[in-house]
């Protein structure tokens, strides 16, 4: 036993303390005079019973409570050998796993797994050992577990994965590990191919003093590996349907060139194109396949390049949609003009998306008509009240609406428009109004905050009609003078702009304006709601099936309130597995494997599932090995642990505090000093009971 | 002031009675209001009263001779009284410094001044001739009993003092040669002496013709011996200090006390002295009148 601040151990003297208030202070506190002590010296025992301890149990307190005190404050701790005591002592043993993607690369995930199970044969009876199995993020597979079976049996049942690497989730998962354990050794090992792309800069990850950690690298020497990196869709509209070519970016990562590299193209499990393409060493190259007509929705489509030991890469998924067109109807007001000329003209020229037009005139709206469409656009025309509640219905279902309010909308407003109509006001003698107030954070001007995509500043606006937006409107667009010239207001699952001058070019220069174009193109895609379906996303994204989602409740197979609610379906992982969405499943589902996912969504009947193509992350093709040295030396305090068996010497401090004797001691103490006040309390009270009045007067004192 | 069971008498505390500075009011206040509560306050005058006839032997003094008895039987008689003349009263009065203890109110010694006091008063009013000898490590004080010498007694009593040591034993033995008269002698003292050698001294007194009585005063703390913390025990009159833990030790000091005290009352009854144990705790007047009646009654038996 050693002790770290001995100097304490001088305040071991107050233990007399307690002796000299039993034997001495006590005794010669009174001072009883006597008339005499005839009697009081014919007691035979009188001289043994005079010196004795008063309370033994007591007296044994007190001192114990000083004495565990005192011994608290040198702070005692039992010195030994740390290298016999690492030697001898339990072992916390944690063994990280990286079973990423880029593990499966030849047999390097059976190799880890063999160091693995080497590690956990090493143990002896009292070591307690966890299994984490990591990628991008950790999983503890057994958790400081002694029984060798149990962790052999993880071992064996973990599964390359098709994650990406990073090592400081893991690390910091050993560290919480050793934080929390008394053992006397703590040793991690990292067993992993040590990819670069997993250690992207500095962690803040610090193991307990005296915990080492082993790097296992399984590496090879020459690694030989092609992946399909990347995969760009051009589409063409042909004949109602899309013709889409498909251009595949194949990546050679080894030392060797490869030439006749066998690159094909499969759709819907079929191949329907094959080329060969030469790699250098490190290098890139591109292959175009032929077009592909794509009239359903979720084709999907593989692009896979040779065969290697990483197979995991030599392929490349991704889904195609054809880009529907967006169907808008323009309502003309009764006199027919030229006013929809603009329009018309306007949105035949959309690519990405493309629209289908329709033109009818107010008085002849009805709801068959709106079937469909995803926008409509009320060109200056007066709406009768059915009409009105026709195109709000349209707009609660998630239809979107372009007001665009002339000379002949009448004043006031339906539920619809945002915010109420009133006079037109003529700019003409101040040479007409500008544009002097854009919201560049609103989806439709997001494409403009670059001045290089051009300005609004110069278009003239003669008149335009007064506007008051209500509450809960959103200005997206002001006159120079302050008035809003863009109105937007969400009605349930649609959305309604409003625009306070005509495009019939004459209250404005707008339609005959460059910008006029693509300001229409983003209005009616934004009211649309149009989004291009992304082709393939990357492992461990979340499922969002938003998208989809609010396709279905524009195409009225689903309602609005059954979306705004909880989505209910069944997912169906590339590896088959079934999994519940909603309805007491899985609020979110990881996107963790390599494949397609489908997606049936409930309540949609025959339609076919939503497919989301998932590839793996483009840097697990890059088998660059890390020095684990770079690793280890920002994780291991003191530098880089070498040998497993390296135990640093740990400080007379290091050892106290890894034992903290002295919180144990100063508790006891403690506790014995509120025993001994409770103890003595009672006592006192007995004595005052026994004795009532004490003796006094002339023959007493103090 | 408080009333105890005796019906007619009024005790006093006391405490009340060491706040009267005048002995002789102190003792006419005990011995009046005592004497006027006892309705059979008539037998105390017994000292004149006629005893018994005896045969006439030459040398009797002629005067005592009953000339009534000798016309009717032709005989000569004496006729002999309880007390043919006033009696002499002696108090011993201890003041040796043990006797200064008080555990609470009244000391030893004074409780002592006042039941001399008192006994002197009573025996004044008798025409009785009263005196005292006060005496610690020698004799302090010594008024020969004589009827006039009733207020150089209070004096005597009021002046005493417990300053020195006592010898009860040397002081006793000096004094029964001093006695020439028959007295009642009183011995007022906290007696710490062995019961033997004690009685062995006072019953010289006794074979002398002397009536003896004894006022064992004691302070209670003395006899229940209360303490309980570990003190420093110091001997009033010796000056020996001796460490005490009166935990356990406190039974067997009981038990010695009361051994004491019997054997004190044991051996005075075997050689018919008088023993009283007075505890400085009780009314003066409750021990008076105790001490009076039983007197009383064992006169009536003689």
């Amino acid at each position: 036993m050693s002790f770290l601040a001995p100097l304490f151990l001088t305040a071991l003297a107050a233990i007399a303390v307690p002796i000299f208030v039993h034997l001495i202070q006590r005794e010669r506190r009174t001072v009883v005079e006597f008339p005499s002590l005839m009697f009081v010296q014919r007691i035979p025992y009188q001289s043994v019973e005079r010196r004795r301890i008063h309370n033994w149990p007591l007296l044994l307190l007190r001192i114990a409570a000083l004495a565990a005190i005192v011994v608290a404050f040198a702070r005692p701790f039992t010195a030994v050998d740390p290298v016999q005591a690492a030697a001898s002592g339990d072992r916390e043993v944690v063994v990280l796993l990286d079973r990423s993607a880029s593990m499966g690369y030849g047999d390097r995930w059976a190799r880890a797994q063999a160091e693995a199970r080497r590690i956990v044969d090493g143990l002896s009876g009292s070591d307690r050992a966890t299994i984490v199995a990591f990628d991008d993020t950790p999983e503890e597979l057994v958790r400081a577990s002694s029984d060798a079976g149990s962790l052999r049996a993880a071992i064996d049942a973990a599964t390359v994965s098709s994650g990406g690497t990073r090592f400081a989730p893991a690390l910091r998962l050993a560290q919480s590990r050793f934080s929390m354990s008394g053992a006397a050794r703590k040793e991690a090992f990292l067993i992993s191919d040590f990819q670069r792309s997993g250690w992207v800069r500095q962690e803040d990850i610090a193991l307990p003093e005296g915990a080492t950690i082993t790097p296992v690298p399984v590496v090879d020497d020459d690694v030989a590996t092609v992946a399909v990196a990347s995969v760009a869709l051009q589409r063409e509209p042909f004949s109602g349907a899309e013709r889409v070519t498909v251009t595949a970016g194949v990546v050679n990562r080894g030392a060797v060139a490869v030439p006749g590299l066998d690159v094909s193209l499969e759709i819907d499990g079929r191949v329907v194109g094959r080329q060969t393409i030469d790699l250098e060493p490190q290098a890139t190259g591109a292959v175009t396949f032929e077009p592909v007509t794509v009239a359903e929705s979720d084709v999907q489509g593989i692009v896979r390049a040779g065969t290697d030991a990483l197979p995991a890469d030599n392929s490349f998924y991704f889904v195609i949609s054809p880009v529907r067109p967006v169907r808008v109807l323009v309502v003309d007001g009764d006199a027919a003009d030229q006013a929809g000329l603009f329009l018309r003209t306007a949105l035949g020229l959309g690519r990405e998306p493309s629209f289908v037009v329709e033109q009818v005139q107010a008085s002849r709206l009805t709801p068959e008509l709106l079937s469909g469409k995803a926008v409509v656009i009320v060109n200056d025309a007066a709406l009768s009240s059915a009409a009105a509640e026709t195109l709000g219905a349209f707009a609660e279902r998630g239809g979107g609406i372009l007001l665009v309010v002339g000379e002949r909308t009448p004043p006031g407003g339906w539920a619809a428009v945002p915010g109420t109509v009133s006079a037109p006001v003529d700019r003409m003698e101040a040479r007409g109004a500008t544009l002097g107030y854009l919201d560049y954070s609103h989806p439709v001007f997001e494409q403009f905050r670059d001045p290089r995509n051009g300005s609004f500043s110069a278009i003239r606006f003669i008149r335009y009609r007064a506007m008051q937006p209500q509450e809960g409107d959103r200005v997206l667009a002001r006159f120079d003078d302050g008035a809003p010239a863009l109105v937007e207001r969400r009605v349930g699952a649609g959305r309604v702009i409003a625009l306070t001058s005509s495009l019939n070019g004459t209250w404005n220069e707008l339609p005959r304006h460059a910008m006029f174009l693509p300001l229409l193109h983003e209005l009616a895609a934004y009211l649309a709601q149009h989004e291009t379906p992304e082709a393939w996303v990357t492992v461990g994204r979340m499922l969002d099936v938003s998208a989809p989602v609010a396709a279905l409740v524009r195409e009225g197979q689903l309602s609005a309130a059954g979306a705004a609610g909880d989505v209910r379906g069944v997912v169906v992982t590339p590896s088959g597995r079934q999994v519940t969405l909603g309805a007491g499943g899985a609020e979110s589902i990881l996107l963790s494997e390599q494949g397609f996912y489908s997606v049936r969504i409930a309540g949609t009947g025959n339609r076919p599932p939503y497919v989301v193509a998932v590839n793996l992350a483009p840097e697990e093709s890059d088998l660059t090995p890390i020095d684990p040295a770079l690793v280890l030396a920002s994780t291991v305090p003191g530098g880089v642990a070498g040998a497993p068996m390296d135990v640093e010497p740990l400080s007379a401090a290091g050892m106290e505090k890894r034992q903290s004797l002295w919180w144990s001691l100063l508790v006891v103490g403690l506790a014995a000093l509120l025993v001994e006040g409770a103890l003595s309390n009672r006592l006192s009270k007995k004595v005052v009971r026994r004795v009532g009045v004490q003796p006094g007067g002339a023959g007493t004192e103090g | 002031m408080e009333t105890h069971l005796v019906p007619g008498a009024r005790f006093v505390d006391p405490k009340v009675l060491a706040r009267v500075k005048d002995l002789e009011l102190l003792a006419r206040t005990v011995v009046d209001g005592f004497i006027n509560g006892l309705h059979r306050a008539p037998h105390f005058g017994a000292s004149v009263d006629f005893a018994e006839h005896r045969g006439y032997v030459p040398g009797d003094d002629i005067r005592h001779v009953d000339w009534r008895l000798y016309a009717r039987t032709d005989r000569y008689f004496i006729k002999q009284y309880e007390a043919d003349t006033n009696a002499n009263l002696v108090i011993l009065l201890d003041v040796s410094r043990s006797m200064s203890f008080a555990s609470a109110g009244v000391s030893k010694l004074e409780y002592a001044k006042f039941l001399a006091a008192c006994l002197a008063y009573l025996s004044h009013r008798q025409r009785d001739r009263v005196g005292i000898v006060t005496f610690d490590e020698e004799i302090v004080a010594w008024v020969p009993a004589s009827a006039k010498h009733f207020h150089v007694l209070l004096h005597t009593v009021d002046r005493a003092a417990a300053e020195r040591p006592g010898r009860l034993i040397d002081n006793l033995e000096r004094l029964i040669d001093r006695f020439k008269r028959r007295s009642l002698v009183v011995l007022i003292s906290d007696l710490y002496e062995s019961p033997e050698r004690l009685v062995e001294v006072l019953a010289p007194y006794r074979f002398g013709g002397h009536d003896l009585a004894v006022f064992h005063v004691l302070d209670p703390a003395e006899i229940s011996f209360p303490y309980d913390e570990p003190s420093r025990f110091v001997d009033l009159e010796s000056g020996e200090e001796m460490p005490v833990v009166p935990d356990r030790f406190a039974e067997e000091y009981r038990r010695l006390v009361r051994e004491h005290i019997e054997a004190l009352r044991a051996r005075c009854i075997d050689v018919r002295i008088d023993y009283t144990l007075l505890e400085t705790s009780r009314p003066l007047d409750e021990a008076l009148f105790a001490y009076l009646s039983s007197r009383e009654r064992s006169m009536r038996t003689r």
